[in-house]
């Protein structure tokens, strides 16, 4: 009998141990807070009147006073002042069967992208952006800050959705850190059209990063230059 | 005429200043975490000291956190051997105060009670038992691990943890895993039996010997750091160039398996000494037990391939903190030279973990089924075989990296015939239970599980040796499966067999039969279920390392979480009935296996210096079921005058 | 004297050795092995499904879409068959051994009344035999697999060759951190992040990485080669079935390698060829 509750214990604080630091882990190692793209009407399609939302992302380049950088989903103890990163989160929300118009206010300096593929607009509705009010398909690929890439995601179920958009960099500042209290952002919109709902992931593709190759450090979490976005 | 003169030599000896053991009195685990825990912050703090406050590297990294989390490290290694004491013996010899008898004896925990255990010992059976105790730590460590990574595979609909936590979750998992498997069965029964059955006082080196297990107690909490700065995000074999990428906790890991591979190479050092040159008096090579084979092959492989994984780990920290470019090709170097000395090592260390299980085994089988050994012969065949082959397999990890496609056709060879020598051991098993009569204990009962375990993984192993096949399975959880059926299916349920089996001699009780049996057999019964399901999955198409996968995976993941948290529950189990019979079990005899082998024929507890003669061999001692001059009945009342409480 | 340079016959010493097969006939008699030879065929057929049930899970996604994956499944079919016989023999000693031989379980040993066999001659040399005779069939099984997939496909080759065929399509595969992109040299360099093939046109791909070591995959065509970064591997294939496949990541790259994943479309050549055009890239040699 003894043995027997010997062993019923262990089994207990063995599975309370677990799904304590389960829970802990969970909580603490989660992503930023959920920004939801605001609703915009509807949009006048040859198919018909189409629901439209709208998006609103900075990207700076590193954290100051005035713009703190990602509070959840972080790693603080080894994270770097210098990291750039997206603003106010990277946990965004997209309504489905939607036409979305994403603006991003871009204040980073860059550099030359890897390859060359990025340096393009892929998967927007007609395959352009507009930078400064000016309609491109493309960007000079020596000058590229970095990319808003929503790729893959393993899952058959949902609809397949592709976006790379390259985002032009502050051509004045020498490489390094740009000020981020410059006036002047390179404001970037482009639109897409979401399908059926899914989750999908995005991050930048420029090597904005640190350590080896530039990707590491804040191309590899949550919060800075990477993230997840959810079409409902 | 001609008489022998015998001459009484004064042999000068050491003074004793002061009382036995010196400084060593006041060392042990408490002043080692002590010193371990200033020192690092000391060397950290003068580190940073070098950098200006913010400073970043031209990619924006923190350029202090990388050179200052390694002057931790080093701080934290030398202060903590050092608190433990381990600098004391070549210090004192260096100033010519050398160890007395005393000292020796204090060291090796003479009337020390249970203190000894957290002290630097140098006792066989205290290391033993210390690598035992400090194994099932790092094995709870990982399978608290596995059991998070199991419970992100089950929940199919979210992502309970994010992507980048995951990957460390599965690096650590491997490294603590394969950590706790390399020692578990070569540290308890290298270091508390090896030395017994050979008939010797103690292990060839013991100050080395408990050098050897506070090393690889030093390398854990740099690996449990680590996950704190960045985690060991690239699985645990870390390629490069994707190591390069992760952050300051990678130079933990790097620490955790230097200081490691020194352990491992001072164990194995200790372990082919004390077998070459310290076995009993009349036991030649034939008459040596098969398990001292198993530990000598063990011992040797590791020797050979141990320093491969600390090349590989010095390189990679170096690329990190002082820009060598070993494994950065756009530098010159070659992502390809990691993964060569990886495998090097990586290859005979599955030995390094799977022989000694077999050979426990193997030893065990005679004493239960009281029928000598099948082909003594063929098992010694098996194991060389084994050990000679295991250098030569090692790029069939590699089949798939163009590095060398045509030496694919050589390695594959290799790798099928390494079946052959496996497959004499199995023969070696098979052919001692013929015909046996078997005395179905807990060790015993192990065996079975061994084998059939070993059988799917020897199987699945066929189809990952074939290159055609190995373009489907790379990467992929079949391969996972196949190296849990091997490393955890054979040889972490062999380890359990060997504690059921030693447990009397370690502790003087019995490890309670029916807590234990129902603790094995779920962990058994959760094992297939979680395994098998996972050869689907891998059949299916999932690759490795992934938290997120198609629907299709989603049944597979579902019963093998299942099935992982009954392994959890079935393990829990077995750890309670190993601590409740440590404290409260049944009291054993002497030799309550009626075994033939040395160990067995001492007293439990086991004196300080094992034999009070020491004893000469005839015979090899698997004469099970011959007409036996040593009765089973003669042997329990000879032997058995101390049947009393463990130490 | 002349008698003495010519050998004598010996005489038939006289033994009661019986001849080989009557030894043989005796040791199948024997209760013992009559129920292992049982066990050992019944759990036999019981695996024996697993040859098929394998081949099922592996063709879930699509099934096989090129002879390279025809051939490797066949491979894994017959190793599967081929493993049976042992791995059932063994089996059913274990399982035999649990009931058969199972002595009592106190605390003192039992007695065993069977001959203390040491070693037998005729069990060694039969098991090492087979297991030879095994493993040597399941190397030259490969071995002539692996060279016949090499023809087909330039194995995993770290060369930059040329494309064997004239008709043979050329994809550069890019692996970056985490998305893969493929390159069309002979379409005017048209990029995508979708792979479309022709069917049953032979493709080279040159495959490499920007940063670190991936795995392209193909999975139902049975291709797979790790994306290095600083050298170009090359693999090949030809697709011989239309429709929707995957290619995924197979080593681990890092945050998003889970996500690594992209579609491959196997297309009509007609098709194929407008795709292209549509995307920009007229045919150029």
């Amino acid at each position: 009998m003894k043995r027997f509750l010997v062993a019923l214990v262990s089994v207990l604080v063995g599975a309370g141990v677990v799904a304590g630091v389960a829970f802990f882990a969970s909580s603490t190692s989660g992503e930023p807070p959920l920004l939801v793209a605001e609703p915009a009407g509807t949009v006048d399609t040859p198919e018909g009147p189409v629901n439209a939302a709208n998006l609103e992302l900075y990207v700076y380049p590193n954290s100051s006073d005035a713009v703190p950088g990602p509070t959840e989903g972080v790693n603080a103890l080894y994270a770097s002042q210098g990291w750039p990163f997206y603003w106010p989160s990277t946990t965004l929300q997209v309504p489905a069967n939607s036409l979305v118009t994403v603006t991003i206010y871009q204040y980073d300096s860059g550099g030359k992208v890897f390859n060359p593929f990025w340096a393009k607009v892929h998967g927007t509705v007609d395959g352009t952006m507009t930078v400064n009010g000016k309609t491109v398909t493309e960007v000079d690929p020596t000058k590229v800050a970095h990319t808003f890439t929503v790729h893959q995601y393993p899952e058959s179920g949902q609809p397949y959705l592709f976006v790379s958009v390259p985002l032009p960099d502050l051509g004045a500042n020498a490489v390094g850190n740009a000020d981020p209290y410059v006036d002047t952002p390179k404001e970037v919109t482009f639109t897409f059209r979401t399908g059926a709902p899914g989750t999908y992931v995005w991050n930048c593709e420029f090597p904005c990063g640190d350590q080896y190759q530039e990707f590491g450090g804040p191309m590899q979490q949550r919060g800075w230059m990477s993230g997840t976005l959810e079409v409902v | 005429m001609s008489t022998a003169t015998i001459h009484q030599v004064e042999v000068p000896q050491p003074k004793q200043h002061g009382k036995p053991g010196g400084i060593m009195r006041h060392l042990n685990f408490l002043t080692g975490l002590i010193g371990g825990v200033v020192l690092a912050l000391v060397f950290g703090f003068l580190m940073s000291l070098q950098f200006p406050a913010g400073a970043l590297t031209p990619t924006f990294a923190n350029a202090a956190s990388g050179p200052v989390f390694w002057a931790m490290m080093v701080g934290w290694v030398v202060g903590f051997m050092g608190g433990m004491g381990a600098f004391v013996g070549p210090i004192r010899w260096l100033l010519g105060r050398d160890l007395t008898h005393e000292d020796a004896e204090f060291m090796a925990g003479k009337d020390q009670g249970k203190f000894r255990y957290w002290r630097f010992t140098t006792d066989h059976k205290v290391v033993g038992i210390q690598y035992l105790i400090v194994a099932m730590i790092i094995l709870g460590f990982g399978g608290l691990l596995a059991m998070l990574i199991r419970t992100e595979l089950g929940a199919t609909w979210t992502e309970v943890f994010n992507p980048d936590f995951y990957n460390s979750l599965v690096g650590t998992h491997g490294i603590a895993m394969v950590i706790a498997m390399i020692v578990i069965v070569s540290g308890p029964v290298g270091n508390f039996v090896v030395p017994l059955m050979c008939g010797a006082r103690d292990m060839a080196f013991p100050r080395l010997n408990a050098l050897s297990i506070w090393l690889l107690v030093c390398a854990v909490p740099p690996l449990i750091l680590s996950l704190m700065v960045g985690g060991i995000r690239d699985g645990w074999s870390v390629y490069q160039p994707l190591n390069a990428q992760a952050g300051p906790g990678m130079i933990g890991y790097q620490t955790t398996i230097i200081v490691f591979a020194v352990s491992t190479a001072l164990a194995s050092v200790n372990i082919m000494t004390t077998v070459l040159t310290m076995r009993a008096k009349g036991m030649t090579w034939s008459r040596t037990p098969i398990l001292i084979y198993g530990a000598f092959a063990a011992a040797a492989m590791g020797l050979y391939a141990f320093p491969f994984y600390m090349y590989s780990q010095i390189l990679s920290m170096t690329d990190r903190l002082i820009n060598t470019s070993f494994f950065d090709p756009i530098e010159g170097g070659s992502v390809w030279l990691y993964e060569n000395l990886f495998w090097l090592l990586g290859h005979p260390e599955v030995y390094v973990i799977l022989i000694p299980s077999m050979a426990v085994m193997m030893e065990l089988i005679p004493v239960f089924m009281r029928k000598p050994l099948f082909s003594y012969y063929m098992a010694i065949a098996g194991i060389v075989g084994v050990v000679g082959l295991s250098g030569l397999v090692w790029a069939h990890h590699m089949y798939m990296t163009g590095w060398a496609p045509q030496a694919n056709y050589p390695f594959m060879l290799s790798t099928e015939m390494i079946s052959i020598p496996v497959g004499f051991l199995v023969l070696v098993v098979i052919g001692t239970m013929w015909r046996g009569t078997f005395w179905s204990r807990l060790p015993m009962m192990a065996v079975f599980a061994v084998i059939f375990n070993k059988m799917i993984g020897g199987v699945t192993g066929v189809y990952l040796s074939d290159v055609p096949a190995d373009q489907y399975f790379h990467g992929n959880m079949f391969v996972t499966a196949h190296f849990h059926y091997m490393l955890m299916g054979a040889g972490l349920f062999g380890a359990m067999g060997a504690i059921a089996y030693y447990f009397p001699k370690m502790t003087g009780r019995y490890l309670d039969e029916r807590t234990g049996s129902i603790g094995f057999w779920t962990a058994f019964a959760g094992f297939q279920i979680t395994f098998m399901s996972m050869f689907v999955a891998g059949l299916q198409g999932q690759p490795r390392r992934v938290l997120q996968f198609d629907n299709m995976f989603n049944i597979s993941n579902w019963i093998s979480t299942i099935g992982a948290y009954i392994i959890g529950i079935g393990m829990l189990i077995f750890l309670a009935a190993i601590m409740s019979s440590w404290r409260s079990g049944q009291a054993a005899p002497s030799n309550p296996w009626h075994a033939q082998t040395l160990d067995w024929q001492t007293q439990t507890p086991v004196p300080l210096e094992n034999f009070p003669v020491l004893p000469v061999v005839t015979k090899l001692p698997y004469d099970y079921g011959v007409p036996d001059p040593l009765d089973p009945k003669k042997l329990e009342e000879k032997y058995d005058e101390k049947v009393g409480a463990p130490s | 004297m002349a008698d003495t340079m010519i050998p004598a016959e010996e005489p038939e010493a006289p033994t009661n050795r019986p001849p080989a097969m009557h030894r043989l006939r005796e040791w199948l008699s024997r209760r013992y092995v009559r129920h292992i030879l049982i066990i050992t065929v019944v759990v036999g057929f019981v695996l024996l499904p697993l040859c098929w049930l394998m081949l099922a899970a592996m063709n879930q996604s699509g099934g096989p879409a090129s002879s390279i994956m025809q051939d490797i499944q066949q491979t894994i079919f017959v190793f599967t068959l081929v493993s049976i016989p042992i791995t059932s023999f063994v089996f059913a000693v274990l399982l035999y051994s649990l009931f058969g031989w199972k002595g009592k379980s106190g605390d003192a040993p039992p007695n065993n009344d069977n001959p203390a066999i040491r070693t037998n001659a005729v069990a060694v040399i039969t098991w090492t035999a087979t297991s030879s005779l095994l493993a040597g069939f399941l190397v030259v099984w490969g071995l002539v697999e692996l060279a016949d997939i090499t023809a087909d496909s330039y194995g995993s080759t770290s060369a930059t060759g040329q494309p064997k065929t004239e008709d043979a399509l050329i994809v550069n595969v890019t692996g970056q951190q985490w998305v893969w992109t493929f390159e069309y040299p002979q379409y005017d360099k048209v990029a995508t992040d979708v792979l479309y093939l022709p069917k049953d046109r032979p493709v080279l791909f040159n495959v490499t990485s920007v940063d670190v070591i991936h795995n392209f995959w193909a999975v139902e065509l049975g291709i797979k080669i790790d994306a290095n970064p600083g050298a170009i591997t090359q693999t090949g294939v030809t697709p011989n079935k239309e429709g929707t496949f995957n290619v995924r990541c197979a080593e681990l790259c890092g945050l998003h390698h889970a996500y690594m994943e992209t579609k491959i479309e196997v297309l009509p050549d007609q098709a194929f060829t407008t795709l292209m055009r549509e995307n920009g890239g007229g045919q150029t040699r």
